[in-house]
């Protein structure tokens, strides 16, 4: 767990008193200022956490937390002096796992890392459910579609619609919904 | 079964139709794949009469194979050549004197792309013969050579069948059929569906359009003829063929077709060729699905005889 490579962003580049506790405590750390090239910088290092200890984060830097979010989901620990409410909503937005204004207290460094990257996974198990409940729910939608097709062509039963639909999928190997879909674009081409 | 990777011989497929006053073609709908600059190079154009591929089509009268592109009436070469189209078919869709549509193909140029499109005409030594008036035939050379010397007299052969009924004929196995008389030298080309299709623009006097199908390449996924039943209500599917089999094709293939109700009810409707489904470009492969068609009606003195549908 401490051989975690984290990214800092730090805004001066001359306090180095984070950077050193990460350190000690046992965390890769490669520190940099916030610029225009830190999504590559992301993705070239792929890092397993971003720290970030700015006095006032930019709204360049959560348009790219937005897109980091889709793009590559990491553990987010914001340092910050800005307390405004839209400051902390956009932090939300972003996914920041945790986002502590005011001081960095050292001796909870340890503790506040360890809680943010259980939040991440917590969070990510929550999206991925999520997708899935949302997959079945489009398959279901899209089964049923392609049932009322059938039943409508066919002058099948649901249970008929129903057991073409899988043996369809079944002869193809594919899923019921993938199946459904087939039916509906074939019954689109003759609409 | 993997049909997701499998590449249709042809590669562009457009609809061009007569504008308000008739009197030039207009872009009607298209099946570009990934050519998106050749399609928006293509659906700005307009076509008079005898200009360009579908004008040139128009004003002959009959099918066209246009296999170079270079120093030709060809009006889009540079954009055909980018997108890496070397060869265009245009068919001209009659009912009687006037012109309902110009379809227009293209190939590409792929090294292992295999099949064939010819256009069938009246023998000149014998009135009762047919003669490749042009044809493109990909990589196929010696096919090529064999096709362009034979004449096929009436009844015979995949031409001179549809030369006689009148109707689109499709062969399976073509490399097995008795009736097609080349097959020695299909099978050695890896054809192995043929598909020819009577033109009208004189009354029994059609030209006939053959597609020549490789496995690898085939011309279409799925190919399917329609034909009206004998009281003249109804569209029936009398042959629907494809390379794998398609047990969902086949359910939509029991459905006869009403005039004027869906696609192919349309294009009995109006006479008119017709393109569906879905045009984008980043539709998923994976479902391995026939996603677009091309029906395309045969007209004889103003009476639908058949569509022919080509779904990719």
């Amino acid at each position: 767990m401490n051989r975690l490579n984290v990214l800092l962003i730090e805004d001066d580049p001359n306090i180095t008193l984070l950077e050193d506790e990460l350190k000690e405590i046992g965390f890769i750390c490669l520190k940099t200022p916030y610029d225009s090239t830190f999504l590559t910088l992301v993705k070239d290092i792929a890092p397993n956490l971003i720290i970030f200890n700015l006095d006032i984060p930019s709204n360049a830097l959560f348009a790219d937390l937005q897109t980091l979010s889709h793009q590559l989901a990491l553990p987010i620990i914001m340092f910050t002096r800005d307390n405004h409410v839209g400051t902390i909503n956009q932090a939300i937005k972003a996914d920041v796992c945790a986002l502590i204004v005011g001081d960095v207290e050292h001796k909870r460094l340890n503790s506040i890392i360890n809680v943010a990257i259980a939040r991440f996974k917590h969070q990510q198990a929550l999206k991925t459910a999520l997708e899935e409940a949302c997959a079945k729910l489009e398959d279901r939608k899209v089964t049923d579609r392609a049932k009322a097709i059938l039943i409508k062509t066919q002058n099948f039963t649901e249970d008929e619609a129903y057991h073409t639909l899988r043996k369809l999928a079944m002869d193809r190997k594919i899923t019921l919904g993938e199946m459904a879909k087939n039916v509906i674009a074939m019954s689109d081409l003759f609409k | 079964m993997n049909t997701t990777s499998m590449k249709t011989f042809i590669k562009v497929t457009e609809i061009w139709i007569p504008d308000k006053e008739r009197t030039q073609l207009e872009f009607g709908s298209g099946l570009y794949g990934e050519l998106i600059d050749f399609k928006a190079d293509s659906e700005q154009l307009t076509f008079a009469y005898n200009e360009g591929l579908p004008g040139k089509a128009w004003a002959e009268g009959h099918p066209i194979v246009l296999t170079e592109f270079e120093h030709s009436y060809f009006k889009r070469t540079i954009a055909a050549k980018s997108a890496g189209l070397t060869c265009g078919i245009a068919i001209p869709i009659f009912s009687g004197d006037f012109l309902m549509a110009v379809v227009v193909f293209f190939c590409g140029d792929d090294e292992d792309h295999a099949g064939a499109i010819e256009v069938w005409d009246k023998s000149l030594v014998s009135e009762n013969n047919l003669k490749v008036m042009n044809g493109y035939y990909g990589t196929l050379k010696h096919f090529e050579t064999i096709s362009k010397q034979l004449s096929i007299p009436k009844g015979h052969g995949l031409a001179g069948q549809a030369w006689e009924s009148g109707m689109p004929i499709l062969v399976e196995d073509i490399g097995q059929a008795t009736t097609f008389i080349r097959t020695q030298d299909a099978q050695l080309a890896g054809i192995t569906v043929g598909i020819s299709i009577p033109v009208y623009n004189n009354p029994n006097e059609p030209y006939i359009l053959a597609f020549l199908s490789a496995k690898a390449t085939p011309i279409a996924k799925r190919i399917q003829i329609w034909i009206p039943n004998k009281e003249g209500t109804q569209l029936i599917c009398q042959q629907g063929y494809s390379k794998y089999n398609n047990d969902l094709a086949k359910i939509f293939e029991t459905l006869p077709v009403t005039k004027g109700i869906g696609a192919l009810g349309r294009v009995w409707l109006t006479g008119m060729p017709i393109i569906t489904g879905n045009h984008e470009t980043d539709y998923n492969p994976e479902l391995d699905n026939l996603s677009k068609m091309l029906a395309i009606p045969v007209i004889e003195q103003g009476r639908l005889k058949a569509i022919v549908s080509f779904l990719f």
